[in-house]
């Protein structure tokens, strides 16, 4: 399984990430961590996609200045982003597994000219 | 690393701290791996950049640099992850679609794909606020060992507060993920909720251990009862059961109960439950068993560790 960091750990690993920042993040939805839930108590857990996301956001806060507005506009931007990409990537599998024919009348599809 | 600071950032020597900044600001734009991920370079470009805004952003590090005290090498970064790479991963929690999973026909995803899009552009300019789906809540839940194989119900409290019933599936199995529609954070513009993800993780079990749909479980026997072969009573998952212990079976010997093991969602066939016999000497050697085996051995020895020797030999 993945390796998950504790609070702690991810805010030691971090420069520039405060507690109260974290939990803006966290309250936000910038950033959602599992939650572990144990019999009675419940602490957050970070994925290393958290923890690389966690560390992107504070570069475009403290680098770019971005407020928190903003933030929110450009990590939305970037995710969907590489949803795009990763649609676009699936295609382009799809088509180059395919057969000369087919990857020429899909390839001409997209080169002509729309009408 | 003998890269000179101010050429990084495309200044001089004589830049003021604000043009520090400025510089280091146009280049993150251009640079940042996250925000190009189609540029392979921009990794390498950006940690030379990084690096020497970590040198001149401190006006008292950068005077010593100047002064020649201290050179660039001691501020090179070790090599980190992109969010790039993970957001690549097909897994990437923070998706803001749902992909191209589709339980109909292949052919039918493009179609699909078209739907989604006129649904989401299709709105005139009258329209303001788009319908935005609401984001997924993630959780991770300690599941008990029988719950995960019998199936059960547990409770997890929601970030509002709502305490909701999670129903654990017959059979679920360690790293599985629930998916509670309608469970996740509430949609804008008329978008539907999100739904909420509870990654499981089943807990060990002292007496059962799970190997695919097969449980497994070591059963103490006497002496007497693998000699003579007897009726024992073994646990399994939904109670104790009766079960033949063959005459003069060994230690190790494997049996095998059809049926008693995991639960299995799609088919009417459960698992096995795998009985690993294990003979327990009794707790006090009386006279009657330590003269019975001391005549014994006299008449009867055989050597079940002969094959072995000579095997570990050859």
């Amino acid at each position: 399984m993945t390796e998950h960091l504790t609070e702690d750990e991810v805010l030691a690993a971090i420069p520039g990430l405060t507690r109260t920042r974290l939990f803006a993040f966290i309250e936000t939805q910038l950033v959602i961590p599992l939650r572990q839930e144990t019999e009675n108590s419940s602490a957050h857990s970070f994925r290393q996609v958290d923890f690389a996301r966690l560390r992107l956001l504070c570069e475009l806060t403290d680098d770019l200045e971005l407020d928190e507005h903003a933030l929110d506009i450009v990590i939305t931007l970037i995710d969907q982003l590489h949803a795009a990409r990763q649609d676009l990537l699936a295609i382009v599998r799809a088509v180059e597994a395919e057969g000369i024919e087919v990857r020429t009348r899909v390839g001409s599809a997209i080169i002509a000219p729309k009408k | 690393m003998t890269i000179d600071p101010y050429g990084a950032l495309g200044l001089t020597k004589s830049a003021t701290a604000d043009d520090i900044k400025k510089a280091y600001r146009k280049l993150v734009r251009t640079s940042h791996p996250d925000l190009h991920p189609d540029d392979a370079g921009a990794e390498a470009r950006f940690k030379e950049i990084a690096a020497a805004h970590d040198l001149l952003k401190d006006p008292a590090t950068r005077a010593r640099f100047d002064a020649g005290e201290i050179d660039a090498s001691g501020t090179e970064r070790p090599q980190r992850q992109y969010y790039r790479d993970f957001a690549e991963a097909g897994d990437n929690p923070y998706q803001q679609r749902q992909g191209f999973e589709t339980h109909g026909d292949p052919a039918d995803i493009f179609a699909e794909i078209l739907r989604q899009r006129t649904r989401q552009g299709g709105g005139d300019f009258g329209d303001r606020g788009f319908p935005m789906p609401g984001p997924d809540f993630r959780f991770m839940l300690e599941v008990p060992f029988l719950d995960a194989v019998r199936g059960g119900e547990m409770r997890i409290t929601l970030p509002e507060g709502e305490n909701i019933a999670v129903r654990i599936p017959q059979g679920s199995q360690d790293g599985q993920t629930l998916r509670l529609r309608g469970k996740g954070g509430p949609g804008h513009g008329g978008g539907p909720a999100g739904d909420a993800l509870i990654t499981l993780s089943v807990r060990t079990h002292s007496v059962f251990r799970r190997e695919g749909d097969d449980i497994l479980v070591t059963l103490p026997i006497t002496i007497d009862e693998a000699v003579l072969g007897a009726k024992v009573t073994a646990p399994t998952i939904s109670g104790p059961v009766s079960l033949t212990v063959p005459k003069g079976v060994s230690s190790g010997r494997v049996l095998r109960l059809r049926g008693r093991g995991v639960p299995v969602m799609s088919s009417k066939a459960a698992g096995d439950q795998l009985v690993e016999l294990k003979i327990m000497a009794p707790p006090v050697i009386d006279d009657a068993l330590r003269d019975f085996l001391t005549d014994w051995r006299k008449n009867h020895s055989h050597d079940p560790r002969a094959e072995l020797l000579n095997e570990a030999a050859s």
